[in-house]
């Protein structure tokens, strides 16, 4: 066979071979989660055949008309929470706090049609699965959304029970990348994941302060595994993959092993995943070993307990955070007052973020009914709600309902926390536009 | 790690290479194009013979509240014999005789959602998955188990299957079964099993093995003979992507699993996989005749399955489609054929399934029953996939 013939021939076939994967693999273009283009999964190999989330799932359905109840005495809104027996019940507290705080407000400007709102707070913690019953229970009492949780464990199961009995739910609390990945038209989340303070670290860590080889010290948790995949996933990917991962147990207090063995490491810097509590302890005995790493940490180091406990050693700990507390927000200032005085203590974020739940979820009812298909329907219009201007800033969703909107970069500074907008280094964010 | 070609490789060798991988993708590619009816007046001449094997239904005949059922919203149909028990989110419903009876709470029901029923094939007994504990009616009575009083994980209890004498559950803290001559129940969770999530959606048994669609776990699979588990997931391990349509599952965020004929089938909200216990291969809706991605259950039925999706009732035999769809306007559908090797007609059907919303399917010979989200419906074979309209 003559060289330039099947040199024609081969063109030809090959020209049709990337004509067929192409119109197979390209299904949608643009990144998901604000993912950067070097983060994206296999992005470096193969185009995926299918990406997810780019669109919002429609609900279709049954449920729009169905007529109004009549003779209402309360318009219930379900809150799942830890309100007793957990290590987060803290954080619970103030989540139901927020709450509260923003149903009294509505209540006060005359509730739904004169009608006030009635808060049914559920623990979610108990018996195994305890949310999946407590999530029935709050269908039986006609709840009209349901606001929670921040165990990540508690809140997938949570949402599929939410699903079954059709009734939206706003998450207010937990960070797990993976809860609005499960394609439930019904929930939607206000607070930024895992994956948006991954991308910032790693930007940070890698990108701004040139570190190479990276220590994990993580709690051996889900809410540890699933939250510090998405980092692990962006080192890897970035050309730094985290040289040790060694784990603790929420509670632990003495962590010399796992410091023992990022001290063989000789990483340049060291990543803590858990608890405020665990992670000023954790730094704490770091220097008193002498590891002088530059350390970052997840969001939850961003609390007065993690200054408390970790004293000077918290200066020059870099974190991110879901909101800046100390923006110059009317709205925010309004609220910060308004709850210490209900309250007699700072909010948190839960609170925050909270807050901005429940605000919505109560614009949603005012709005669409009481119809739940209807409310679900407003929630995730990608419309109604996307840009909300809440206490914690403004709200953009993705095409999965999670909130992708502005996260923080933390620098303790002075015994404080010292709060700046994340830019992504190199890429734009196009969730970003506070 | 960027792929390369060796510089050296000859232009013969990329000649055969290129045209073997085309040929490769060609035959994996549904050859699809869009007819209508008028488009394709003699549609019922281009038909291949696997789409000939495909059982059509029409006759659509649906129950809502206005019939005696407590509710409109149907999750699941289970037929057994000459009797139809509909489990609705306001109890449970059977209809006997021409006539529907509904139990409740009153009754001894444990929750008025009721997600799933089976039958056991030693006693008879029906066993009944409910939003808050399972229930076995036996002899006119409702037994209730919960969390309190058996080995149940938790008491939302998604699926319950009949496996001999072994009843199997899914619930939202694990799966569990009861050997109910011994009364004795095992659980299985992420703590004992391969499962990554504790939470479970969904169980079949076929072949010797129980499958479990584990939520954000993939499938999970015990040996009855081994005794062993063995896990599937999603090759790419990634939430927002699937790499490949073929290399596995294709999301781990699974919805139901059903086994028959030597194939598994896996429903997702991400689409269908196929497994033949060799090969996966992936089915979504912008590649094959699947009405939607969003798989609410599967059910196979021989070589069959019925997969019930957020926008139609699909059924597919590994070669052809066949999807049920109300139009919605009045009662009347479309029921659109698609195979490898014909055009995706439409045929127009005067009757259909009440709401493409569909939860849950049964069949008894030549009957199909169809939960939807709103209405239960029964239809019946009027013929192969070469039917006429007026048939419909």
């Amino acid at each position: 066979m003559n060289a330039p013939f099947t040199k024609i021939i081969s063109l030809i076939a090959i020209f049709f071979l990337f004509l067929i994967i192409s119109v197979r693999a390209q299904y949608k273009e643009k990144n998901y989660g604000n993912t950067p283009d070097e983060v994206v999964p296999y992005g470096n190999f193969q185009d995926a055949y299918i990406k997810h989330f780019m669109e919002p799932y429609p609900f279709l359905g049954a449920g729009r008309e169905k007529p109004e109840p009549r003779g209402l005495k309360t318009i219930r809104i379900g809150f799942l929470g830890p309100l007793e027996g957990s290590k987060d019940d803290a954080k619970g507290k103030q989540m139901l706090q927020g709450a509260t705080l923003a149903m009294e407000q509505a209540n006060a400007k005359g509730g739904f049609r004169g009608i006030p709102f009635e808060l049914m707070p559920h623990n979610d913690v108990g018996l195994w699965g305890a949310a999946a019953n407590e999530v029935v229970t709050m269908d039986d009492e006609g709840v009209w959304t349901i606001l929670g949780s921040i165990n990540d464990i508690v809140t997938h199961v949570a949402i599929r029970v939410a699903l079954k009995c059709e009734i939206p739910v706003i998450n207010i609390g937990d960070p797990d990348p993976t809860l609005t990945e499960t394609g439930i038209p019904w929930v939607i989340r206000v607070i930024s994941d895992d994956r948006q303070s991954s991308y910032a670290l790693t930007n940070r860590m890698y990108k701004i302060d040139g570190h190479k080889r990276v220590s994990l010290l993580r709690t051996n948790s889900r809410y540890g595994r699933v939250g510090t995949g998405e980092f692990k996933d962006a080192s890897r990917r970035m050309g730094f993959p985290v040289a040790v991962e060694v784990r603790f147990e929420d509670g632990d207090t003495d962590f010399t092993d796992q410091l023992n063995t990022i001290k063989k490491n000789n990483s340049d810097a060291v990543v803590l995943w858990g608890d405020a509590k665990e992670l000023a302890l954790i730094i704490n005995q770091m220097r008193t070993m002498g590891l002088n790493q530059p350390v970052y940490t997840c969001d939850r180091a961003v609390s007065p307990e993690f200054l408390e406990i970790a004293g000077d050693n918290a200066n020059g700990v870099i974190t991110t955070s879901q909101y800046d507390p100390k923006a110059n927000s009317l709205k925010l200032k309004k609220f910060q007052k308004a709850y210490k005085e209900r309250y007699h203590m700072e909010p948190d974020v839960f609170a925050a973020h909270s807050y901005d739940g429940m605000s919505i979820a109560i614009e949603s009812i005012e709005m669409a009914g009481l119809n739940r298909t209807l409310i679900r329907d407003l929630l995730t219009d990608m419309k109604t709600f996307q840009n909300y201007q809440g206490v914690t800033g403004e709200i953009v969703f993705d095409g999965s309902w999670n909130d992708i909107g502005q996260i923080f970069m933390v620098e303790i500074k002075d015994d404080d926390f010292n709060f700046s907008p994340f830019i992504m280094n190199d890429q734009t964010l196009t969730g970003s536009t506070k | 790690m960027k792929i390369q070609l060796h510089k050296q490789t000859s232009n013969v060798t990329v000649l055969i290479l290129a045209i073997l991988v085309t040929g490769l993708f060609s035959f994996s590619l549904p050859n699809k194009s869009i007819s209508s009816e008028t488009e394709n007046p003699g549609n019922e001449k281009i038909i291949d013979k696997k789409a000939e094997s495909m059982p059509i239904y029409g006759n659509w005949k649906s129950y809502t509240k206005k019939d005696g059922l407590p509710s409109d919203k149907i999750y699941c149909v289970r037929v057994d014999e000459d009797r139809v028990w509909a489990g609705t989110s306001q109890g449970l419903a059977l209809l006997e005789n021409g006539e529907w009876k509904v139990y409740t709470e009153e009754d001894g029901l444990a929750h008025r959602g009721v997600l799933s029923i089976d039958v056991s094939p030693v006693t008879g007994d029906l066993w009944i998955a409910t939003m808050s504990g399972l229930n076995r009616f036996s002899g006119g009575k409702f037994d209730t188990y919960t969390q309190f009083n058996s080995g149940l994980a938790n008491d939302v209890i998604y699926s319950v299957i009949c496996d001999g004498k072994d009843v199997w559950v899914a619930t939202g803290g694990g799966a569990g079964v009861l050997d109910t001559y011994t009364g004795k129940w095992g659980i299985y969770t992420d703590q004992n099993a391969p499962m990554h999530e504790p939470w479970t959606y969904n169980v079949c048994a076929g072949g010797g093995k129980i499958f479990i669609a584990a939520w954000g776990g993939g499938v999970i699979e015990w040996d009855k003979s081994t005794k062993r588990f063995r896990d599937y997931t999603d090759p790419d391990g990634e939430m927002e992507i699937d790499l490949f349509a073929d290399d596995g599952l294709v999301h781990d965020i699974t919805t139901a699993v059903s086994y028959d004929d030597d194939i598994l089938w896996v429903a997702t909200y991400f689409g269908l996989s196929r497994y033949d216990g060799n090969h996966w291969k992936g089915y979504f809706d912008h590649d094959s005749g699947l009405a939607s991605n969003f798989i609410n259950f599967v059910k196979a039925d021989g070589p069959v399955a019925w997969l019930c999706t957020d926008d139609g009732l699909s059924s597919f035999n590994g070669e052809t489609w066949v999807t049920y769809k109300n139009l919605g306007t009045n009662k009347s559908g479309n029921v659109i054929i698609d195979g490898n090797s014909e055009r995706e007609r439409i045929l127009k059907a005067t009757k259909s399934i009440s709401h493409n919303f569909t939860i849950g399917v049964d069949f008894k010979d030549d009957e199909i029953w169809v939960a939807t989200s709103k209405g239960l419906s029964r239809g019946e074979v009027v013929g192969q996939s070469d039917v006429k309209t007026s048939k419909l």
